[in-house]
């Protein structure tokens, strides 16, 4: 997973989640990002360096915070570019999936 | 590199491969089947689950069709093939499309007639019933609503038996027709993939694959065949024909049933152990509304496309479950294999008319479940806004457009159509591929169209035509 993506499903994961668990999510997402079909893994990776580059900028200048990076991602989510939402969408989806279907991990 | 031969090679273990095995090796052919993914216990993964997903989905579930807006599909990679994810619904074809297909593609020996002769055949073998009890009431909701609004909505069967007791088993390929196989002969290969099909001028002498060994590398296979049947799926089949530069007519006039949710909240908690078994076919085949796999996970996906405020409702999920409306798609799309790349290039696309159609699917599915008692529809439209009564439906009809639609599809067909119309099909009336004596194609992909039902049904009542063509011919 790219450094800005792991940054938005930081952003995404339910903060109430223990640590454990988040990265149980995180894991799960990584995992299918790395099973989808290549020409759509591109894709997004390339949104994900094109997206994740002012906040680069922003990281560097100790201005990028969770709540700035879940504020953009309100936003996205409900752009007019199908790409931005869909981009949203895939690593909402896959959050949300893994964090209600994963049995909480410091409870195994 | 290690060489197997067989007579007859058989690509992919879902409702055609699985179908055209057993009936080829009942009939004394030796028959080896391939399978890319692996053999997973029927019994040992929960339904719908994060488990499943990752153990018998292609690419974990996560594939795409590209197109605007893009289509997110899903397809089984696993011994059994999508027969193992999905929900089991059974459902004839429906004769008038029968007729149609076989005027449009001049498809012979496709008579109704024909068809529910073999679709008999498989609903004997594969134990086709309804419920035996009450249904529950997450499929209750569709018929209460329909019967409200005057519509029509039916029980449909699913391949299922019911064991005493209770409990309901799915009559997948790996509980059914795969062991019937195997039990006449036939060997099965899985976490095999093959890479190409071998030709030799007008015949297909058999296949280059790759084959998992317990220690997660690969180790080259070639396996020498008589004749080849490529059963891997709409996508899948394409593809693989493709790779092997065997092109014509091969992976365009793809077909999809698009598909738009609604997360429907109700005053009381309901049950989210199984998916619906009522469809409403008011207004069917061109338009289907049914309920989908309801699981937290899936609330949650669900509440999420809606882009709207969903956090009170996910937290009283348990009231929440997943509906659907499916409409047949007047546009189409291409399956490209992309060289080098192990996953073929999907895209589609969807007319003005078909767009239209999904916002009427919407409110149609909204006025339903609205008759039926929910209090909070969240449509798969980023900011379609929820929906408390009849007059927030009128909304939807605006809001769904190219740029807030999120679609979703389980049903592939048409890539390598039948019919004696060789300007617009792919194979024979029989399934075999033109331009080549031995090569045959058994599965979604010869269907001419979408059919407006789940169409595992017709896939195996033409597998199971096909196969005995096969064994009549040879």
């Amino acid at each position: 997973m790219l450094w800005f993506e792991r940054e938005v499903v930081a952003a995404l994961i339910d903060p109430r989640l223990d640590e454990p668990t988040r990265r149980a999510v995180t894991d799960y997402v990584d995992r299918t990002l790395r099973s989808m079909p290549e020409h759509l893994r591109a894709g997004v990776a390339a949104e994900s360096l094109v997206f994740g580059a002012w906040s680069r900028v922003e990281h560097a200048a100790g201005r990028l915070d969770r709540d700035r990076v879940r504020a953009r991602l309100e936003r996205w989510r409900r752009s007019p570019l199908d790409p931005i939402r869909q981009y949203v969408r895939l690593l909402e989806s896959l959050v949300l999936f893994a964090e209600h279907e994963l049995e909480p991990v410091s409870a195994s | 590199m290690t060489v197997l031969d067989t007579e007859v090679l058989v690509v992919g273990s879902g409702a055609g491969g699985a179908v055209t095995a057993a009936a080829l090796a009942r009939a004394g052919r030796a028959v080896t089947i391939v399978e890319e993914g692996p053999w997973v216990e029927p019994d040992a993964l929960e339904p719908f689950s994060l488990q499943e997903m990752l153990a018998k989905y292609r690419h974990g579930g996560s594939s795409a069709a590209l197109g605007r807006p893009a289509i997110a599909y899903a397809e089984g990679r696993c011994v059994g093939g999508s027969t193992e994810i999905n929900s089991g619904l059974y459902h004839r074809l429906p004769l008038e499309l029968a007729q149609e297909w076989r005027d449009t593609y001049r498809i012979d020996e496709f008579t109704p007639e024909a068809l529910e002769r073999y679709a008999d055949r498989v609903e004997d073998e594969l134990s086709v019933s309804r419920l035996p009890g009450a249904p529950p009431p997450s499929s209750a909701v569709l018929e209460r609503g329909a019967v409200k609004l005057g519509w029509r909505a039916v029980e449909f069967a699913r391949v299922f038996r019911y064991e005493q007791g209770g409990r309901a088993v799915k009559q997948t390929m790996a509980r059914t027709f795969l062991p019937r196989a195997t039990e006449a002969g036939a060997r099965v290969i899985p976490e095999c993939r093959v890479v190409r099909l071998v030709v030799d001028g007008d015949r297909v002498t058999g296949a280059r694959c790759e084959r998992a060994r317990e220690d997660g590398t690969t180790e080259p296979l070639t396996i020498r065949a008589d004749h080849v049947f490529v059963c891997a799926g709409a996508i899948q089949t394409p593809a693989l024909l493709q790779r092997s530069r065997i092109r014509r007519n091969v992976g365009r006039g793809l077909k999809m049933h698009a598909t738009v949710k609604i997360a429907a909240r109700f005053p009381h908690p309901i049950d989210h152990g199984d998916v619906p078994v009522h469809r409403v076919t008011e207004f069917a085949p061109s338009l289907t509304i049914g309920g989908s796999a309801s699981r937290r996970g899936h609330v949650a996906m669900a509440l999420a496309d809606s882009a709207a405020d969903y956090r009170d409702a996910l937290a009283h999920w348990e009231h929440v479950a997943v509906y659907y409306a499916a409409i047949r798609s007047e546009g189409s799309g291409r399956v490209v294999a992309l060289p080098r790349l192990r996953a073929p290039l999907v895209t589609y696309h969807l007319t003005e008319a078909d767009m239209s159609r999904l916002a009427r699917a919407l409110v149609h599915l909204g006025e339903v479940l609205l008759a039926a008692g929910a209090t909070e529809l969240y449509p798969s439209v980023s900011g379609g806004g929820v929906a408390r009564g009849p007059r927030d439906l009128a909304r939807w009809w605006d809001a769904l457009d190219r740029s807030t639609a999120n679609l979703m599809t389980v049903h592939m067909t048409s890539t390598v159509r039948i019919g004696e119309d060789r300007e617009r099909t792919g194979a024979d009336s029989f399934g075999r591929v033109w331009g080549y004596r031995n090569l045959r194609v058994n599965d979604a992909s010869l269907l001419p169209d979408a059919p407006g039902v789940n169409p595992q049904g017709t896939i195996m009542a033409l597998a199971t035509r096909n196969a005995e063509q096969f064994l009549h011919d040879t």
